[in-house]
């Protein structure tokens, strides 16, 4: 980083089937407690970036950067912008990029999502939009069956179970017991995540992060300072559609912005305490784990299966319940996952990991088509 | 969710897509489709085509249960229908699961000619075979009615049993029956007679109407047949239908009666391009001989 970007803080909604607030209540109520938790006065803001990917077909709202500027009394200036799931790292990199080139000193970063307005089958045609309309949609393909293709072809090539496959979820509703915001508070055992419907073969119910309205906001600045800072902010992309792969169960998006992150942090991968993992469906977590290089390939699941991705193992995944038992309002995910990294840097965190002082976000968009990183440290 | 100009864009580019055998690398069953397909669970799977390309497309209902790894061949089939009923098409595949041959390939095509009677279908063959003639051939079709004199199709007679018979046996596979005041007419198509022009080298012309055509469809698969509609020039249906009766009456073949009979026939064909608009890859209005030659060898020598 060429500045020192300090996360100041942050607020964020319940993520959930929330009926009652329209997405505009959300971002309302996400900007509120962000600014309220750090204590800032909104004049000090003189950016926003807002991160959403489908208001206009699910909300009727699209023109978010103006909306959520306009809640502010001085109205700063304002931009929205897209990478379907990543489109809260997206905005939070954008903003980083703002930072260090000088051209602002305090902004405001929201990921907003409304997805419950409208039946699912809208929603399920909407987030499709994440795909290649030309190569992947035609076939009648959705998301879950995209990464379904991978599971299919993981499991055919290094033998996964199962019921090896239901321990990824099943952590991930583990940690999520003690987060007041979390969609699911309720431990799922993995044999019931095993028997749970199918969406698209091999994918069940419970291995599919859910449909969920919500908003986060996180402030960062270069001016005021804050006991955490943003090491490193890197964004990395690939082919839109899964036929244009060498791989179909390695996210190259996934290699080129964590090696990156890495180098600019001047970290090593074994410095990170504790991963918020983009475990949008199950099989993703165990393909970023390898593409990670914390695990051989086709072994990712071990770590799962010993215990090292609990919240007191040697690498803690999602403690705070990540994509699956949070919840996934698409454009707020990777804000929120900030978020989670700040808490934990300051001993905030519901589940707190002990002794944390570097954590990384991982943010995903599209089936590993953009992929954000972000690593924070405690200073 | 319904929108035409890139449905008819994807419809175009399906002209082109390659039509080959491949390997199933991945798939999935979609349990809750997206709105406009449907609901029901359908298959969908990653392939890769024998030229390396790879596609994403449905595997054909009641096919043989997939695998990582079986083979696929293709076929045109309806992959949803629209909110104003009209279907889609578009590429699915068939489970195969040895190494074999695909069962259906395009070892060559027929271009097919249609269109009412008196649009000029027969002016326009006979330029098109003298245009090309060193590389097209006409099929000759199957009748049992008298030979008449004024005919210009190449035309084997041969009576009602026989016809009957050959309909059995599967040599005819795409017959019509042209009801009429004063005799029973029928015409049909022998698959010999295609085949021996395509082992020939050459390409089928056919000069037909929209019974017979459907017959070739379901014979031969959609693919396989490069479809010319003949539309007569007209802005409206009753100006298309006048400008049909002045070249009928002035070619002096047919009787006052008869032409009578082929304007209802002509009518019928004319909505049939609506009704059966799958049917057809070009539509072309015949208003000039020239242009029209031009146009139907243009789409043949571009598809060659």
């Amino acid at each position: 980083m060429r500045e020192t970007v300090y996360v100041l803080g942050g607020g964020q909604t319940r993520f959930g089937e929330l009926w009652g607030k329209s997405l505009s209540d959300l971002i309302r109520e996400a900007v509120d407690a962000a600014i309220c938790n750090t204590k800032i006065l909104p004049t000090d803001i003189d950016m926003v970036i807002v991160g959403n990917m489908v208001g206009g077909e699910t909300a009727e709202q699209a023109h978010l950067g103006t909306f959520a500027s306009s809640l502010l009394p001085h109205h700063p200036p304002a931009l929205r912008v897209e990478a379907a799931c990543a489109s809260g790292g997206l905005a939070i990199h954008t903003a980083c990029a703002f930072l260090e080139s000088g051209k602002a000193e305090t902004i405001l970063v929201i990921g907003a999502e409304k997805l419950t307005d409208v039946a699912g089958e809208i929603v399920t045609s909407a987030l499709m939009h994440a795909g290649d309309a030309e190569k992947d949609s035609p076939s009648g393909l959705t998301f879950p069956a995209i990464f379904a293709l991978t599971a299919a072809s993981y499991m055919h090539r290094y033998g996964l179970t199962r019921e090896n496959l239901s321990l990824v979820s099943a952590c991930s509703h583990r940690a999520a017991v003690n987060n007041p915001y979390a969609q699911f508070r309720k431990e799922i055992p993995a044999a019931l995540i095993s028997k749970s419907p199918l969406i698209a073969d091999p994918l069940r119910l419970l291995d599919c992060s859910p449909i969920s309205d919500g908003a986060a906001a996180v402030i960062l600045s270069t001016r005021k300072e804050s006991p955490v800072r943003i090491a490193a902010s890197q964004l990395a992309n690939e082919s839109l559609s899964l036929l244009d792969r060498a791989s179909l169960t390695s996210f190259v998006s996934t290699r080129t912005a964590f090696e990156s992150a890495l180098k600019e942090a001047n970290w090593n991968r074994n410095d990170i305490d504790s991963i918020e993992l983009h475990d949008c469906f199950s099989i993703a977590s165990l393909i970023h784990l390898e593409d990670f290089g914390y695990a051989e390939e086709g072994q990712a699941i071990r770590l799962f299966r010993d215990g090292d991705s609990d919240k007191a193992g040697s690498l803690p995944i999602n403690p705070s319940g990540g994509l699956k038992a949070c919840g996934h309002p698409i454009g707020a995910t990777g804000v929120k996952q900030v978020l989670d990294c700040f808490k934990q840097l300051t001993m905030q965190a519901p589940n707190q990991v002990e002794h944390a002082t570097r954590v990384m976000a991982h943010n995903l968009g599209g089936v590993g088509a953009t992929c954000t990183v972000h690593l924070l440290e405690s200073i | 969710m319904d929108r035409i100009p890139s449905l008819h864009r994807r419809t175009k580019a399906l002209q082109h897509a390659p039509l080959q055998s491949g390997l199933i690398l991945s798939f999935t069953t979609v349990r809750h489709p997206p709105s406009g397909f449907g609901v029901e669970p359908y298959t969908v799977a990653l392939i890769e085509l024998q030229n390396g390309q790879r596609v994403l497309a449905q595997l054909t209902r009641n096919t043989m249960p997939p695998a990582i790894g079986a083979t696929v061949v293709p076929h045109l089939r309806k992959i949803r229908t629209m909110q104003n009923g009209l279907c889609v098409n578009d590429l699915k595949y068939e489970v195969v699961m040895k190494k074999t041959e695909p069962i259906f390939t395009v070892t060559s095509y027929v271009l097919a000619v249609s269109g009412p009677s008196g649009v000029g279908k027969t002016t326009i063959t006979r330029s098109l075979m003298s245009l090309f003639a060193s590389y097209a051939e006409q099929v000759p079709i199957v009748t049992t009615r008298k030979a008449k004199k004024g005919d210009s199709e190449p035309y084997t007679h041969v009576s009602e049993e026989k016809f009957e018979a050959m309909i059995a046996s599967g040599d005819i596979i795409s017959h019509t029956a042209m009801p009429s005041a004063s005799e029973s007419r029928r015409y049909g198509y022998r698959r010999k007679d295609i085949e021996a022009i395509w082992v020939k080298g050459k390409l089928p012309i056919v000069v037909t109407e929209i019974h017979l055509l459907t017959g070739l469809v379901k014979a031969l698969g959609r693919r396989a047949i490069l479809s010319c509609g003949l539309l007569p020039p007209g802005h409206s249906r009753r100006s298309m239908l006048s400008a049909l009766l002045h070249r009928l009456r002035t070619r002096g073949r047919d009787t006052e009666e008869q032409i009578e009979e082929r304007l209802k026939i002509a009518e019928a064909d004319l909505r049939a391009f609506d009704d059966h608009a799958h049917l057809f890859d070009h539509l072309i209005v015949n208003d000039s001989l020239e242009t029209c030659v031009e146009a139907v060898h243009e789409i043949a020598v571009m598809r060659r």
